[in-house]
């Protein structure tokens, strides 16, 4: 028997619960030992930094809209500027202190946890900057809201172009993962709508960046999981603000709804798109259009191909069903509960005037969070080529009948940019997408309450799926990085790291996310 | 007086797991250690894959001080009267041999929690916004308030008798003890578990290599004779198996407590104490408690954590989270799930189906004559309304927990 010096994964792979083939590896850091704190938290007021110790300045930064990551750091900063970022930087990499960067807080693998050192809350940059209409862009630091931002647009009357179904994400953090709007089948993620920016490096070193300057710097940074820099400006492409109106259509297999729902893309034959479910009993493929003419053509060329039906068609449908098959009776039960208490809410009067969505993220997103959220978002996804996707959902919604009672599914598609290949490198768009990529997000009803490991072997369990048809994932810190080299291969990975250790050589920024 | 967080009793896995999560969150916590760290424990050190999967995932690659020789176990193999023998992997690969005077203190050193060795749990005063430990330190009292407390002191636990005097009373108890031989000669494989479903022998019965020497142990009904019990095993695998071994040079052993997990009559504490590890009573199948221990701790501390973040009681968020880890662990004793399902990490199942049909039925013969020999504490009917509940509830009632 041979006796290692120690009992690292390669000498020892362990067994499935639900992790298959993962070389293992410590994804639930241990806490940073704190060595040099109390002289970098000298240097640190000394270079004019405001830093805040206090349990309850760092205790409302434990954990992140997953709950499955808990950590505490040991002192934040409030985010200000780029030069006080600078000087943050430049400290931490002298004394090998870990600084994580927080926006809105929305990881669910623990990304934005910092488990000892510093954390940096970007939400203090949140000013617009400047707006320009006539060549529709905005000028804006990126620790502002999505929302905050559309505020500030639409008082122009003007509105971004793609951001995710959800209120509290920052501008900087979609920057960094990608975004995903039920537009995002024709304009691409959020992240694609970024023209330049300004970034601190993780040496401390102020950069102006687009993909005419400082091009290779600009690459890193867009869906660079931030690893390489803090995005601190960002100028991002907007357009004029239009209302839009909204069609449904439901399906009772996720199939059909699936390949409608990407035949629509392929088409362009609607503005938004994109498919949510109760479990995989419900499956309403949602279209909506920017325009009058828009809607016309759909309705003249399209909708009579779809193998969806409205409310009223489905429920004919679904009832015979149901009744003959009595033990799905509390299923039937559970989605006429559903339909009472959702429908409503994205039909309600202030948003929908004249049949038309005024701001479908705050419909959605309130949406979300009242009624599939709780105080835990548990959300794992799969990000695959239009091809492989029907396998994946398929796939990842027999996983949650095993784990939960009920869920929803959220799919969309993202309309891919030739020119922005070098911005998808390692990240959630699959590299063997060609056109479109396509996202399933896996959510279950969290109306009770789970232990950490339970919730962690469902969202194994739907990663072991990503790695076994060779897909990417939208999330990227915590237990994903033991996926990370299995879903795209060690080459790229090493990579990746000789170009973070060279950029961040005290791997000081973000240090449990990617590597 | 020294006022903290959280108070947790023994130095134990599920202390660390626990501690891991209460640390994580920010929460002061203390463990409290009667002997002085590092201490000795009995126990096989043979984890399961899930419980592997735990310690690297919350504290990294285990140094090589943790492990005994051989490092590694590849699985279990199961030996029965007919002389028939199934080894079975563990799923995945090699688990490792824990040397648990370093591993659990390897452990309790990365959760980074303070720890006061030496230091005797005596007992606690529940007051309702925090508990009042009472401890001893080299003979001199202690006082600590805690908000919460977690009993991870092992089967014996005295924080669990702190609550429920009564419960060692409630429960059959067990005596499972080691022996260490110098081999002579050993045809045993090294690299599995093994272990007797032989009712002649006891209850628990197993053999494996440690660092050069062969270890026999076995486990009966506490009152019976240790000395005579071990003889006859050592005899049974001479005759029978051929091991030849030296008289033993050390020996030891421990209180057990079988049958919580089996009939799940787990106990979680009351109030603002809760009991965890195999003080609440948890067990897998083959003996192998540090998994469940770990999962379990965890629970408990993240418990702690969503109470607090809740403003729940600690006592309902531990209940409903600790739903999983009950479900995991009396999968492993539940009959229908041995049938139908695979609720063990090595793949019985499979091993069986891999036996002729001749020796398929002496297995299954050896297995009912073997359960005949737990006839005695009356479990039959609790084994089965678990059993039932399983697939008509979808886990276990919590109308039994204590």
């Amino acid at each position: 028997m041979n006796t290692p010096s120690s009992f690292t994964p390669s000498d020892c792979p362990v067994g499935p619960d639900s992790l298959t083939q993962i070389t293992r590896r410590q994804t639930n850091p241990t806490r940073w030992h704190g060595a040099g704190w109390t002289d970098f938290a000298g240097a640190l007021r000394a270079a004019g930094v405001d830093l805040l110790e206090s349990l309850a300045a760092c205790g409302a930064f434990a954990t992140d809209a997953g709950g499955t990551a808990y950590g505490m750091p040991h002192g934040m900063v409030i985010a200000k500027s780029a030069q006080q970022i600078s000087s943050l930087l430049k400290i931490a990499q002298r004394f090998g202190v870990p600084v994580t960067v927080r926006g809105g807080g929305l990881t669910t693998e623990g990304e934005s946890v910092a488990f000892g050192g510093v954390l940096l809350d970007m939400t203090g940059m949140s000013r617009v900057q400047t707006i320009d209409a006539g060549a529709l862009t905005v000028r804006t630091q990126t620790g502002i809201f999505w929302h905050s931002l559309a505020e500030e647009l639409r008082r122009e009357g003007l509105d971004y172009l793609s951001a995710p179904l959800n209120l509290t994400s920052t501008v900087g953090g979609s920057l960094n993962v990608g975004g995903i709007d039920v537009n995002s089948p024709r304009l691409g993620c959020s992240a694609d709508q970024a023209i330049a920016l300004q970034i601190v490096t993780p040496t401390g070193e102020i950069v102006e960046c687009s993909e005419t300057e400082n091009a290779a710097q600009f690459q890193r940074a867009i869906l660079g999981y931030g690893q390489f820099c803090v995005i601190t400006e960002a100028t991002l492409k907007i357009r004029r603000y239009t209302p839009v109106r909204m069609q449904y259509f439901y399906y009772s297999s996720l199939t059909t709804a699936v390949e409608d729902l990407q035949r629509l893309d392929r088409d362009d034959a609607s503005d938004y798109s994109g498919i949510l479910t109760i479990m995989d009993s419900a499956v309403n493929l949602l279209v909506a259009f920017d325009s009058d003419e828009r809607e016309a053509a759909f309705n003249q060329r399209w909708k009579a191909q779809l193998r969806g039906h409205g409310e009223l068609g489905f429920a004919l449908r679904a009832l015979p069903r149901y009744l003959l098959q009595p033990w799905k009776w509390p299923e039937a039960l559970y989605l006429l509960r559903r339909k009472k208490q959702l429908f409503p809410e994205f039909r309600r009067p202030e948003y929908v005037r004249d049949g038309l969505m005024q701001d479908r993220t705050v419909v959605f997103s309130r949406a979300v969070w009242k009624y599939w959220g709780s105080r835990q978002m548990v959300i794992p996804d799969l990000a695959t080529s239009a091809e492989k996707f029907v396998a994946a959902v398929t796939r990842g919604n027999a996983v949650c009948r095993k784990y939960f009672p009920h869920y929803t599914l959220y799919c969309v598609g993202i309309k891919l940019r030739d020119d922005h290949k070098p911005h998808y490198e390692l990240s959630c768009i699959p590299p063997d997408a060609e056109g479109w990529a396509y996202g399933c997000e896996f959510e279950p009803m969290m109306d009770r309450v789970y232990s950490r490991d339970h919730l962690q072997s469902f969202k194994n369990e739907i990663y072991d799926i990503g790695l076994d048809i060779g897909a990417s994932y939208y999330r990227f810190g915590g237990m994903m990085k033991g996926y990370i080299r299995r879903a795209f291969g060690d080459e790229m990975v090493d990579r990746h790291l000789a170009m973070k250790q060279q950029a961040d050589p005290a791997m000081i920024l973000n240090r449990n996310v990617v590597f | 007086m020294r006022k903290v967080d959280v108070i947790i009793v023994g130095a134990s896995l599920s202390a660390a797991a626990a501690a891991k999560r209460l640390i994580d969150s920010g929460l002061e916590t203390v463990i409290l250690e009667r002997k002085a760290l590092p201490r000795h424990k009995i126990c096989s050190g043979i984890l399961s894959p899930r419980g592997h999967r735990f310690l690297i995932e919350n504290f990294g690659p285990l140094p090589r001080e943790a492990l005994h020789e051989p490092t590694a176990c590849r699985g279990v193999t199961f030996h029965f009267p007919s002389m028939v023998s199934m080894s079975m992997d563990f799923f995945g690969g090699t688990t490792p041999h824990l040397h648990r005077k370093y591993s659990d203190h390897w452990a309790i050193k990365q959760s980074r929690a303070e720890v006061h060795d030496e230091t005797s749990f005596a007992g606690l005063e529940d007051r309702g916004d925090h508990v009042l430990v009472h401890a001893r330190k080299h003979g001199e009292p202690l006082e600590y308030r805690a908000r919460w407390v977690i009993g991870a002191d092992g089967p014996s636990s005295l924080v669990t008798r702190a609550i429920y005097p009564d419960y060692p009373k409630q429960i059959p108890w067990f005596f499972v003890g080691q022996k260490f031989h110098e081999i002579i000669d050993c045809p045993l494989d090294e690299q599995y578990f093994h272990f007797w479903f032989h009712p002649g022998l006891g209850h628990y019965t197993w053999s494996h290599a440690r660092d050069g020497r062969q270890i026999v142990g076995v486990g009966f009904k506490r009152g019976d004779n240790f000395a005579a019990k071990h003889a006859n095993v050592v005899n049974y695998l001479s005759e029978k198996h051929g091991v030849k071994l030296q008289e033993h040079t050390d020996d030891e052993g421990c209180a057990e407590n079988f049958g919580p997990s089996l009939i799940n009559r787990y106990v979680f504490g009351k109030g603002n104490v809760l009991i965890t590890g195999q003080a609440a009573g948890f067990l897998n199948m083959i003996g192998e408690g540090m998994s469940c221990a770990l999962h379990s701790g965890a629970i408990s501390g993240e418990a702690v954590v969503e109470a607090r973040l809740r403003n729940r009681p600690v006592q309902e968020m531990y209940r409903k989270m600790i739903v999983s880890e009950v479900r995991r662990t009396s999968d492993q004793w539940n009959p229908l799930k041995i049938a139908f399902d695979r609720p063990h990490e090595a793949d019985f199942p499979a091993a069986l189906a891999a036996l002729s049909w001749r020796e398929r039925g002496l297995v299954m013969r050896d297995l009912w004559r073997f359960v005949v020999l737990y006839k005695e504490f009356k479990w039959g009917r609790q084994i089965a309304s678990a059993a039932l509940q399983r697939p008509l509830l979808g886990g276990y009632s919590m109308m039994k927990w204590l």
